[in-house]
């Protein structure tokens, strides 16, 4: 199979793709936090602000730059943004970067290894269903499944604490640490249990079970009773033909699912008080924090962005009849009959 | 000539949410080494899954409820399925009906064809997997076979998927191969290339062959003997000449005067009144008593056996009976298909 496309024009169009995403994205978020409800001096001054003029209002709205028309506050926000500068947080009174700096490894932590773990035991448990179809385990994992995806986290989150925590007093409730112990590795594993509980069993039977679903479609299929009939034991058909064959729906499902845990992830960190970034923009949002809302926001969506076009690039690249289209013309020169 | 396959009473039946269905009833048949056997009938009678009965590869819901099917004198109805990977491929092979969905989308077909030879030859050196890849593949008639076998599926034009699939079902040599409906997704030229090909690789390789088709026309070209299905029964069977020149069931008489040629100068085609009996809960009797405008009362009563036409031809229609009226048979003088 041979494609005439050239991979640098490919790979411009993606990146320009995602360019033109960031930037929209970053135009509606501005605007949304600007026209939302609330006062953003509350953040920097505090309770102070009741005490403040209508003058001194002004005045301190003009020195932060907030009277200006929104799109002038945007131009000047891309402006500096463009040179690295993504201004102060009005809360922390600290370059935002500094402010995000100390958190987002927490939520890498979190929200990296809970992602890697939902996915590899979701295609362990798809798999194991698809192969025992309609047995007892199949039939709890679903009903489970079914049970977990309607259990809101942060209830199920309350509900770990209350266990392990507060009956038990086994594992910690809150925090990334113990105080004084932030290098202490096991320390901050125990602390990492139940976030990651909470995060992993939010996600694990829905993926499972579309895992499930997509492999027993393709068992069910015609080339199957082919390979069948070739004298193929059951074994080498579920790994070689059929897993081989949803993994395009897999690595999709992965790429997508990343903002998806991603959001899970934020709601965790808020419940278990857990210093990462979702507490972070959840702060950052109820305060009107521009400047570190914009950040945030901007590195979610990068995220998620750059997530969902990888996920299609990888899959073009797995599955080749996702490029067939485009080799319609190659294909009729080659076959006769 | 020994029996190469020997089917004795087979009855599989599907448990669906309707009933049982009793897709194929009381169906015994030898096969020979080296001949082609056709099993004609309509569609639903049976002839698919008399095939993958054979090779186990019915979905869950089907059962076996009594038969014995033995390969080469060994007893294999109750093989397990680890056992039943040894013989397909090796012993039994089939070629399905669609080549357009049985060929796997993501995997070359030269992949795909050297999996079928390393699944009985897995000690085979790269370089002789690669000449025995190419070796079937201009076997079946595939040109250009070195560079084509890194092709997908979606490449091929359907003519060459099945020419890819019959290489696949020939890559371990297999004594006996299924031929389930090989031509009938097919463009009628290249069913005729299909066909010409399946008698070629039969001749070259000397398989024995099971060949299921609806298409009478087809039949007269290639089949050594023909078994002629009708609700799940096998209602007659015997060599080629004997079905084409001198049919005994009615069903048969209904299915070669439903030929076009038969009808030639006529203004309109034959056809069997009525339609064939649903197989959940199949009538006492003859099955096809219904549609049969010589059925005596005893069709309706009880099912007839078979009877013996020559050492090589049987039908069950109780017309063959001592008992029954004489009738002449309405194909005398006909013209045959071919």
């Amino acid at each position: 199979m041979r494609i005439n496309r050239n991979p640098l024009l490919y790979i411009t169009k993606k990146i320009l793709l995602f360019l033109v995403s960031i930037l929209i994205l970053s135009i509606l978020v501005f605007y949304i936090s600007r026209k939302a409800p609330g006062d953003p001096l509350v953040s920097y001054y505090g309770d102070r602000t009741e005490k403040m003029s209508a003058a001194e209002r002004h005045n301190t709205m003009e020195r932060l730059g907030l009277n200006d028309p929104i799109h002038i506050q945007y131009i000047r926000w891309i402006e500096n943004a463009a040179k690295g500068n993504f201004g102060i947080s009005f809360k922390y009174k600290q370059n935002v970067l500094e402010v995000i700096e100390g958190r987002i490894t927490n939520t890498l932590i979190l929200g990296g290894i809970g992602f890697v773990l939902t996915f590899v035991f979701s295609l362990l448990l798809g798999i194991l269903c698809a192969w025992n179809e309609d047995s007892l385990l199949d039939r709890i994992v679903r009903q489970v499944g079914t049970a977990f995806s309607c259990i809101p986290e942060f209830w199920f989150a309350l509900v770990l604490i209350l266990v392990f925590s507060v009956s038990w007093g086994i594992l910690p409730s809150s925090g990334a640490y113990s105080t004084g112990m932030e290098n202490d590795v096991l320390n901050r594993i125990r602390h990492l249990i139940l976030p990651m509980a909470v995060v992993i069993s939010g996600h694990l039977w829905y993926y499972a079970y579309m895992i499930r679903n997509k492999l027993l479609e393709e068992v069910r299929a015609d080339y199957v009773l082919l390979a069948k009939s070739k004298g193929l034991t059951k074994k080498k058909i579920m790994f070689r033909h059929c897993l081989r064959n949803i993994m395009p729906t897999f690595i999709s499902i992965m790429a997508i699912s990343v903002p998806h845990i991603l959001g899970g992830t934020y709601v965790v960190e808020t419940v278990f008080s857990y210093p990462g970034i979702g507490t972070l923009s959840y702060e950052s949002a109820r305060f009107h924090d521009y400047n570190l809302l914009m950040l945030l926001c901007m590195l979610t969506g990068i995220v998620v962005i750059f997530f969902n076009i990888l996920g299609q690039a990888i899959n073009e690249q797995i599955d080749p009849r996702i490029k067939a289209n485009e080799a319609v013309e190659t294909s009729e020169v080659l076959s006769y009959d | 000539m020994s029996n190469l396959l020997e089917v004795k009473n087979l009855s599989i039946s599907f448990c669906t949410p309707y009933g049982e269905v009793e897709a194929v009833r009381d169906v015994s048949f030898e096969l020979q080494e080296g001949e082609i056997l056709a099993v004609v009938g309509e569609s639903g009678c049976g002839k698919s899954v008399l095939c993958k009965a054979i090779m186990k590869l019915l979905p869950k819901n089907a059962k076996l409820k009594e038969g014995t099917i033995k390969t080469a004198g060994i007893d294999i109805t109750a093989y397990k399925e680890n056992e039943m990977c040894r013989l397909r491929g090796k012993l039994f092979s089939m070629v399905f009906q669609d080549p357009m969905t049985s060929l796997n989308p993501t995997i070359p077909i030269g992949n795909q064809i050297a999996e079928a030879v390393l699944v009985h030859n897995p000690k085979i050196s790269k370089a002789d997997l690669n000449r025995r890849v190419i070796e079937l593949m201009e076997l079946v008639g595939i040109q250009d076979a070195d560079n084509r076998r890194k092709l997908y599926p979606y490449n091929f034009s359907g003519g060459m998927r099945q020419r890819s699939v019959m290489a696949m079902a020939l890559a371990s040599s297999p004594k006996i191969l299924f031929a389930d409906e090989p031509t009938t997704s097919l463009d009628v030229t290249i069913q005729a290339q299909i066909l010409d090909l399946l008698i070629d690789v039969q001749r070259k390789l000397n398989t024995a062959t099971v060949f299921v088709t609806h298409d009478l026309g087809v039949v007269a070209r290639v089949a050594d003997r023909v078994a002629v299905m009708y609700a799940g029964k096998i209602v007659e069977i015997g060599t080629a000449e004997e079905i084409f020149y001198d049919p005994r069931h009615p069903y048969t008489w209904g299915l070669l005067r439903a030929l076009p040629a038969y009808s030639k100068g006529s203004d309109r085609l034959y056809t069997i009144p009525g339609t064939p009996p649903s197989l959940i809960d199949p009538p006492t009797g003859d099955a096809f008593a219904s549609r049969n405008e010589y059925a005596l009362e005893i069709d309706y009563k009880e099912a007839p056996p078979m009877f013996k036409v020559s050492e090589t031809h049987y039908a069950a229609t109780w017309l063959l009976s001592e008992k029954a009226p004489k009738i002449a048979s309405p194909m005398i003088g006909g013209k045959h298909g071919n």
